[in-house]
């Protein structure tokens, strides 16, 4: 896995999320509304899934909000940050690890049900960590993600991004990159998983300002964790400039503003003995020369 | 059992992170132990930590 490019800092993260655990439950309305829009999926297929992985657990929103909602008897919370983990299993879940999305302990076929809510824009090797929750999933089973989207957090890119081109000449990345829906599909398909769906939903946010957004980034510990990020504050004139343009362009007339996050939702299935395949390339039993030219009737000969 | 023990449900699914291969589970030292990759995870509050990082390395 050496030669996969890495745009994120998973150790930085770890101590950003360490970091955020203790005061989480101020912050975690993102993860909450998030949380019940993948429930609301969840609950939308009439399967029980009587073991069930959540990753990304954060402080136990998904538990709380899972229990006596759905057919899962046994959840296990994991996350990142041992902080996280720590208070996770307090709450509903119970049983409760710490672990890298990156290098997933778990043996194969051991889970109905995989889910992460908000946690995967952060991993280095999606293609990789996919895999390795697909080997964890018995056959059949389903894996339900909801992540970050490309237009998440748009506004305060480009206003960072003007700002710091306007007082400085020059910009870095300040907003970490993101996905976009079609390659969340792609990707799931690549790693193996069958029937996969793809869509996403827009959730617009109201802040009291711009400043109050980014002490919400940092109370969610969601701030920028690419290892190009500048290592240097933004200056503060910049970072004014940045607020003052965020304000004028996405203020309403009480001062408040709004921010978009996009959520990607993605499901796909481990290939199991019940679903629909395509047939394997070369198995056809009638002719695609007589099927077209019409004289094959649909039986074939 | 107690607060510090590790729920069998997990051992029966937790694997080495590293090489995905057995753990031995050493109640005393609290730790799980991956004899391939010469790692020991701790547990901390009953928290398996499946980090590498967090991992004590075994010596020969």
């Amino acid at each position: 896995m050496n030669e996969v490019a890495q745009i994120f800092d998973r150790n930085l993260l770890r101590r950003r999320r360490d970091r955020a655990a203790p005061n989480f439950d101020d912050f975690d309305f993102l993860a909450r509304r998030v949380g019940e829009l993948t429930a609301d999926c969840l609950e939308d297929i009439r399967r029980q899934f009587p073991t069930a992985l959540e990753l990304g657990c954060r402080t136990g929103q998904m538990a709380e909000i899972l229990q006596g909602r759905s057919g899962i008897e046994t959840l296990v919370q994991s996350d990142l940050s041992e902080a996280m983990a720590s208070r996770a299993k307090g709450g509903a879940g119970g049983l409760t690890i710490a672990a890298d999305e990156e290098a997933l302990p778990f043996a194969e076929q051991s889970f109905d049900l995989v889910i992460s809510c908000l946690a995967l824009h952060w991993v280095n090797d999606l293609p990789g960590a996919l895999i390795q929750i697909r080997r964890a999933l018995k056959p059949d089973g389903l894996f339900l993600a909801a992540f970050m989207g490309g237009a998440t957090l748009a506004e305060l890119r480009a206003a960072l991004l003007d700002a710091e081109t306007e007082m400085e000449g020059g910009a870095s990345p300040r907003v970490s990159p993101f996905a976009d829906v079609r390659d969340g599909g792609d990707l799931l398909q690549r790693a193996g998983f069958a029937l996969t769906v793809a869509n996403t939903e827009s959730l617009e946010v109201s802040f009291p300002s711009p400043a109050a957004l980014l002490a919400d980034l940092r109370g969610m510990g969601e701030t920028n964790a690419t290892i190009q990020r500048r290592r240097s504050f933004m200056r503060k004139s910049t970072l004014a400039r940045a607020m003052a343009l965020y304000q004028e362009r996405h203020g309403d007339s009480g001062g408040r503003i709004t921010a978009t996050f996009e959520i990607i939702f993605l499901t796909g299935w481990a290939p199991g003995p019940g679903q629909s395949q395509p047939l394997a390339p070369g198995s056809g039993q009638v002719s695609l020369t007589k099927a077209l030219s019409g004289d094959g009737n649909q039986g074939g000969d | 059992m107690s607060n510090q023990d590790v729920d069998p449900k997990l051992l029966e699914i937790l694997v080495c992170p590293m090489t995905k291969g057995p753990l031995r589970y050493d109640r005393e030292a609290r730790e799980l132990v991956s004899e391939k990759a010469k790692l020991a995870y701790p547990i901390r509050d009953g928290i398996p930590i499946m980090l590498v990082d967090e991992a004590r390395k075994l010596d020969d």
